[in-house]
């Protein structure tokens, strides 16, 4: 009993550590600035009533707003009427701070562009990825032909190598090309993914070889019985592999960050996050959480859906 | 339809050699089965034939024309195996369709949504469902159509199998083990649909087994393997009275045939347990068995060649095998009898037991059969050929 209460005890403890930036992002989402900076208002702020000062800046009234409203405050001289307008404009612009940082998110910075860029080169990544990491992980599994083993060693050698040791002469090869800045230069480099080969490669030994060789019988090309066969009795180990590629890739900073330079209608949600950067007056935390907040939820909702594959699939192949 | 021929064909697994030279003509719509132990080859010939496993040497003709070297798909083969190897992920009725839909759709016909709007694709899609239907009506699976073979009985995927394989008129159809997996009931009724079929299409069948009733009901020849090699092929009624080898005379027939040493005395004459017979075998012979069915031998009165005692009794119903230890044997004598005898044959009864030397296999020391006997005493000169 007291050994069980110990175990719940370090898995809480270590669940907390690891929702706690995410309690901070949701909570600081719907926040206002200053309960932000003083850390105070609980998890959703007290949500008064505030002032968005960028609003009400853009409309102060000049000669001509006045001159057009005199008719709407008869009776007052010019002074009292830039009095009035400016508080109307400051009634227009104060709102709740979630809505605020909601807002800004997806007005500041074209979040929903961003949002289908990730959609766009995500799902280009994963489809090139099993056209190419199929027939490679049949080859692998299934053929017999001279030198298989050791280019199967190579794949695993593959695994080894991070991202950041080739990122710069892929980056060149880019350039060289003229191929930054476009689509290509986001999901080009990630066609060949060695871990999916790898993954559907194991998957594969475990298909029965009659069952190729009744492909094989029925007049089925090599090709055919990839589509026809492996694919899809493959859909539980490629439905693992499509999680962990489409997580990888959405949440992706490093390599957009990379290719993707100036050109905001490339950018991916990650990106998309740098709008709320801090400039002269300071960062926007709110607005910027709040755009976070919006990146991750389909991810989450994903993962929801599909948690029983996800952890199905982590089992299958072995790795934790 | 076409006939097989097989010539010389070898094949070496690293250092194991598992086949050594094998050939045989099988004509155009014969039903032909290998038998053999376990692990004595006849998958891998079988496959080599279907073109899914490359011989190390010789060569395989299909109709007349050498097949070296062509894909498996391309040899037009059915094949039923061991295994069934349906596609899990398809219904029975597509899978008895995949055959059909390789071969006689073209690409772009089998393309998964857009490929049923190409012009005659409509009226092929047709075509492939009559043929299906008619293939499950044969084979009385008609009403599983729509499931999954996850959903289905041993016995059930057995026949989807069976139909995927029959749907098509390839040149010929080759089945691994087919029933191995079935329960004895089943086993029996399949194997009669199957000789039902074959006498139906009057294809060429080469039919893969290691059980030797089912090989002796449904062949016109059984080819019966050992060790990489085969060592008769012939009618099964040929290979069960008239073995060529000793391994073919105790691998065919259950209970096993007797087999009993002979001593060569003067002249070649033979005798069993010090009991001279009337069979005599060229000088020069050693180590010589005599081979007798369960049926050979007859229960006799005092003086017949082998006494024993009655240890144990197998009722099959409509046969009685009696286990007879006769002192001086290692291996105990089985003798067939019929139930009515059963009363006789009592436990631990001592019988005698005779037979006709005219139905006395006789073996050399190498194990090949001796034909060339003579009956020694009253008809020295006439030649009896057994
Ligand atoms: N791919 C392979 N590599 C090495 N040896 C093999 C291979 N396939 C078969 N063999 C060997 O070849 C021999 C014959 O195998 P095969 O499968 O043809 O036997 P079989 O007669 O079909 O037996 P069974 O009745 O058990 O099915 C066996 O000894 C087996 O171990
Ligand atoms: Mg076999």
């Amino acid at each position: 009993m007291t050994r069980e209460w110990w175990k719940h005890l370090v898995l809480i403890l270590g669940a907390l550590i690891v929702i706690a930036p995410f309690y901070t992002m949701v909570s600081y989402s719907f926040k206002s600035p200053g309960e932000i900076d003083r850390g105070e208002g609980g998890f959703f702020g007290r949500q008064e009533l505030m002032v968005d000062e960028k609003c009400v800046k853009l409309r102060d009234p000049n000669r001509d707003d006045i001159a057009a409203a005199s008719a709407r405050f008869p009776g007052m001289d010019d002074n009292a009427i830039r009095k009035a307008l400016a508080s109307e404009a400051e009634a227009d612009c104060s709102m709740r701070p979630a809505v605020y940082n909601y807002s800004q998110a997806f007005t500041q910075a074209p979040l929903l562009r961003y949002l289908a860029n990730g959609v766009i080169v995500t799902l280009s990544i994963f489809a090139l990825q099993v056209v190419v990491a199929l027939p490679a992980a049949y080859a692998l599994a299934k053929l017999r032909f001279w030198g298989r083993e050791a280019v199967f060693g190579l794949v695993l050698f593959c695994l080894l190598i991070p991202v950041h040791a080739v990122a710069l002469p892929l980056y060149i090869g880019l350039a060289k090309l003229g191929l930054t800045n476009t689509y290509a230069a986001l999901v080009v480099p990630w066609t060949i993914s060695v871990f999916g080969i790898f993954l559907m490669r194991q998957f594969f030994l475990t298909v029965p070889d009659d069952l190729i060789d009744a492909g094989r019988m029925d007049g089925m090309s090599e090709f055919a019985i990839v589509w026809r066969i492996m694919l899809p009795t493959a859909i539980p180990a490629l439905l693992a592999f499509a999680i962990f590629s489409v997580v990888a890739h959405w949440n992706d900073y490093f390599w957009p960050r990379i290719v993707v330079t100036g050109n905001r209608d490339l950018f991916t949600p990650p990106l998309g996050l740098r709008e709320f950067k801090g400039g002269a007056d300071g960062s926007m935390f709110g607005p910027m959480m709040a755009s976070a907040t919006v990146i991750v939820t389909p991810l989450i909702v994903a993962f929801l859906l599909a948690q029983r594959r996800f952890i199905e699939g982590i089992t299958l192949s072995g790795m934790k | 339809m076409a006939g097989l021929i097989l010539r010389q064909i070898a094949k070496t697994f690293g250092e194991t050699r598992v086949l050594r030279g094998i050939s045989l003509d099988i004509a155009d719509g014969e039903f032909v089965s290998l038998v053999g132990p376990s692990g004595c080859g006849k998958s891998t010939l079988l496959r080599i034939i279907a073109g899914l496993e490359a011989q190390s040497s010789g060569e395989v003709l299909i109709g007349g024309e050498d097949v070296t070297g062509v894909r498996a798909s391309d040899r037009n083969l059915s094949m039923v195996f061991q295994s069934y190897a349906l596609y899990p992920h398809l219904t029975v009725g597509e899978n008895i369709a995949v055959p059909l839909r390789m071969r006689q759709l073209t690409a772009a016909q089998r393309l998964p949504v857009i490929g049923s709007l190409m012009p005659g694709a409509r009226a092929r899609g047709r075509e492939i469902a009559g043929a299906v239907s008619e293939a499950a009506r044969t084979l009385d699976i008609d009403g599983l159509l729509e499931r999954k073979p996850g959903q289905l009985s041993g016995g059930q995927r057995q026949r989807v199998a069976l139909g995927r394989a029959l749907v098509r008129e390839p040149a010929a159809f080759l089945l691994d083990e087919p029933l191995s997996n079935l329960d004895a009931k089943l086993r029996v009724h399949t194997r009669a649909e199957i000789a039902e079929l074959h006498r139906q299409l009057r294809a060429t069948f080469v039919y893969v087994t290691h059980d030797q009733v089912e090989a002796m009901t449904m062949s016109d020849r059984i080819a019966v393997m050992m060790g990489g090699e085969i060592l008769q092929c012939a009618a099964p009624g040929v290979v069960y009275d008239d073995p060529e080898d000793l391994r073919v005379a105790e691998f065919i027939g259950s209970p096993k045939i007797n087999l009993l040493p002979a001593d060569v005395g003067d002249g070649g004459r033979l005798s069993v347990m010090g009991h001279p017979l009337d069979l005599a075998v060229p000088s020069g012979a050693r180590g010589v068995r005599i081979g007798l069915r369960p049926e050979a031998l007859v229960v006799a009165d005092a003086g017949a060649p082998l006494v024993g005692r009655v240890v144990h009794f197998e009722n099959l119903g409509s046969d009685l095998f009696a286990q007879v230890a006769v002192p001086g044997l290692e291996d105990r004598v089985v003798l067939r009898a019929s139930p009515r005898m059963r009363s006789s044959l009592r436990l631990d009864a001592t019988v005698a037991l005779s037979f006709d030397p005219a139905a006395a296999l006789v073996f050399d020391g190498a194990g090949k059969r001796l034909r060339d006997l003579r009956r020694p005493a009253a008809n020295r000169h006439r030649e009896a050929v057994l």
